[in-house]
């Protein structure tokens, strides 16, 4: 057994992988997962060292860019490590704004899964219907910030731009549209056997290899652990906003489904909250350029789980060590148990039961061990294989 | 106007490829596919396999990892055959010029027909830049062959 | 604080001198620096006895001359514990944790291809990041190696 090692299968002298690597290596026997192998890179660009080389304000933007589906988690956590390597702290109205981007974020990045995960099964008119709401969520980002990927809200000491008074109501009524969608989509999650038969009982994780693989957000609560880092070691202004983290015991991919849409829901009501809630005053506290030596971990709840950021500074204006470490890394041991054992039919809806990012996940190779033959396949052919008609 | 140049500005078929990037211009392409934009009634179908594809979408910039790749399925695509490179990062690999595993543009790989700026181009730009494209290719313009 | 302190006297009773360090800089966050052949005894006791069950990530550092691994462990999801040793940099090689904590395997390799750390007892410690090709013996995060320095190695091959 073996979390992403290898395991020595006797093979010609022409290893068919090893001419165009996939992301991951399935060895199978038939019709059945043996071993898994992952091998990431594709999307390795050398960020960190470009950290090291750029101002902090610069590497606001470079933060931004890490990923384009959950870029508000990289710069909230990214500036509150700076904000407390500068021992400022970020003002209260700064603070809520940043809870409602942060949450429109995550029902943005949930909503875009159940799409992708519908479009997995083959159930392609939920697919549409999903993202052409998830268009409400980004109707609302481009009024609030000019951009609907990449709104840039967070700056060193606070938020570049506020929601205005007269920005609340639209907010709103944008929330209430979704609300209502939402809770269709959550019952045709629960009671539609297209999805029940393709999602339940497949990609079990159990809760003890939960935690000993070290697995995070989404895929971990659905496996009944309730660790949430808005709730564990609340950040901006989570410890005033009330919200539920929620959790479900069926460890399999549906579980995971119901614990993204009941999330969704979750943050609607914590924008509506923050919306009413939200203090008056200054949005931003000036910083200066040059960051005292010290060191910071820095945590967020992304919407694919926790995000830890380890900064270190030196005393001048670039950092001397940035470290990043996205929910994705951490969900593979884990994805790789959850694989398994399993069918090779089911692996594009367990790869998309944690949530990650797709340039990552596109390409598999395969290599039966008892037939001694090996080829490749896109996510669209392993899908087209084995669509039910 | 020949039978084929009709039948290929008619429906193009696009192969979409992403080098390496945030995955932000690629939900835009794929918000082009959805309701509210629409792609298909232009007739333009994101197709899977590079040798049925008239045109190349490419997003992010090239990291080394996948350069090969990427001029594998260049190869594969049958002529004549146009590439699109879509957001910044496609066009000069901003912001991640001074990353180690990072190439550049695609255009230090590839002859890129047309470019889509944006940080992510509204999935608006994208059709528009796709349409600019078809009509370079009506006039006899485009490149269409292999650097 | 009381929770963290506790934990903090805790460790110091267990690790005795080879505890060289610990700051508490705020609520929820240990700093603990150890000398590296306590590390093992020191994660299994996190573990087991302290239920400090989830690891974030490890971190490798260039301390210019030495290389510092960090290791982020979490306390239910809430009291983050970053323990650190640092080893040379002519030799830097640290005991695999993955049999206390299976997690950890995809986190040292990562290590290993950026700072060269090489995790003894580690299953399989093959490229994880680096590209296909990528010349051996480069560490890339390390602070010897420039940009310009590495491009030009890059756009040899």
């Amino acid at each position: 057994m073996s979390y992403g090692s290898t395991i020595k299968v006797p093979l010609g002298p022409q290893h068919p992988a090893l001419k165009e690597p996939g992301n991951f290596l399935f060895e199978v026997d038939g019709e059945t997962v043996v071993d898994v192998k992952p091998r990431i890179g594709y999307n390795h660009r050398g960020v960190e060292k470009a950290f090291e080389l750029r101002t902090y304000i610069q590497n606001i933007y470079l933060a931004e860019r890490i990923c384009g589906i959950c870029s508000d988690a990289h710069t909230t956590c990214y500036t509150q490590a700076i904000e407390e390597l500068l021992g400022v702290e970020a003002p209260p109205r700064a603070r809520y704004i940043r809870v409602i981007i942060a949450e429109l974020e995550r029902i943005q990045s949930h909503a875009l899964w159940v799409g992708i995960a519908a479009h997995e099964i083959g159930f392609d008119t939920l697919f549409m219907y999903v993202w052409r709401d998830r268009e409400t969520v980004l109707d609302l980002f481009e009024m609030i910030s000019g951009n609907r990927i990449h709104y840039a809200m967070n700056t060193i000491g606070g938020v570049r731009r506020d929601i205005h008074a007269a920005m609340v109501p639209k907010i709103k009524k944008g929330l209430d549209f979704l609300e209502k969608r939402l809770k269709y989509y959550l019952d045709v999650v629960q009671t539609e056997q297209t999805i029940l038969k393709r999602a339940a009982g497949v990609g079990v994780l159990k809760p003890k290899d939960a935690v000993d693989l070290c697995a995070l957000g989404p895929t971990l609560r659905a496996s009944g652990i309730n660790n949430d880092v808005r709730a564990d070691d609340p950040y901006a202004a989570y410890d005033e906003v009330p919200f539920n983290v929620i959790t479900h015991d069926g460890c399999d991919v549906s579980s995971r489904m119901l614990v993204r849409c009941e999330e969704m829901l979750e943050s609607i009501k914590a924008i509506g909250y923050a919306l009413d809630h939200m203090p008056e005053g200054v949005i931003r506290v000036r910083v200066p350029m040059k960051v005292p030596k010290g060191e910071v971990v820095s945590r967020v709840e992304a919407p694919r789980g926790e995000l830890i950021h380890y900064a270190k500074s030196n005393g001048t204006t670039k950092p001397e060590r940035y470290k990043v470490r996205s929910p994705t890394l951490g969900n593979i041991p884990a994805l790789c148990k959850m694989l398994l054992g399993g069918y090779v039919a089911d692996i594009p809806i367990v790869l998309a039961g944690i949530d990650p990012c797709f340039s990552c996940m596109d390409r598999m190779a395969f290599v039966d061990v008892k037939k001694n033959k090996g080829w490749n396949w896109t996510m669209q052919q392993l899908r087209r294989k084995y669509a039910k008609k | 106007m020949s039978l084929f140049k009709w039948a290929r500005t008619k429906s193009p078929w696009i192969i979409h490829f992403n080098t390496g990037g945030c995955n932000g211009c690629d939900i835009e392409l794929v918000a082009a596919l959805t309701p509210r934009f629409d792609l298909e009634r232009f007739g333009i179908l994101l197709e899977g396999s590079p040798r049925h594809s008239d045109m190349l979408a490419v997003t992010g910039p090239v990291t080394l990892q996948v350069k090969d790749r990427l001029v594998r399925i260049y190869e594969q695509m049958p002529e004549p055959k146009h590439v699109i490179a879509i957001g910044t990062c496609a066009i000069s690999g901003a912001p991640f010029q001074e990353c180690y595993n990072v190439h550049g543009g695609i255009d230090t790989v590839l002859l890129v027909d047309a470019y889509v700026p944006g940080c992510p181009p509204k999935p608006e730009a994208i059709i528009d830049g796709i349409a600019k494209l078809i009509q370079k290719i009506k006039e006899g313009e485009g490149h269409g062959k292999r650097k | 604080m009381e929770k963290e302190n506790e934990i903090v006297k805790k460790l110091k009773n267990f690790l005795k001198e080879n505890l060289v360090r610990t700051t508490v800089p705020k609520e929820r966050r240990i700093f603990v620096y150890i000398k590296k052949d306590a590390l093992k005894d020191a994660v299994k006791y996190l573990v087991k006895d302290l239920e400090f069950k989830h690891l974030s990530t490890i971190t490798g550092v260039d301390l210019g001359g030495k290389i510092e691994v960090i290791y982020h462990m979490a306390y239910k999801g809430s009291i983050v514990l970053s323990i650190r040793l640092t080893v040379s940099e002519k030799n830097p090689s640290v005991p695999t944790i993955t049999d206390l904590i299976p997690g950890a395997v995809l986190y040292e390799r990562e290590v290993h291809d950026l700072f060269g750390v090489n995790f003894e007892g580690h299953p399989d410690l093959s490229p994880l990041v680096l590209p296909e090709g990528w010349p051996q013996g480069v560490y890339p995060l390390r602070k010897e190696h420039k940009l310009e320095h590495l491009r030009e190695m890059t756009s040899k091959k």
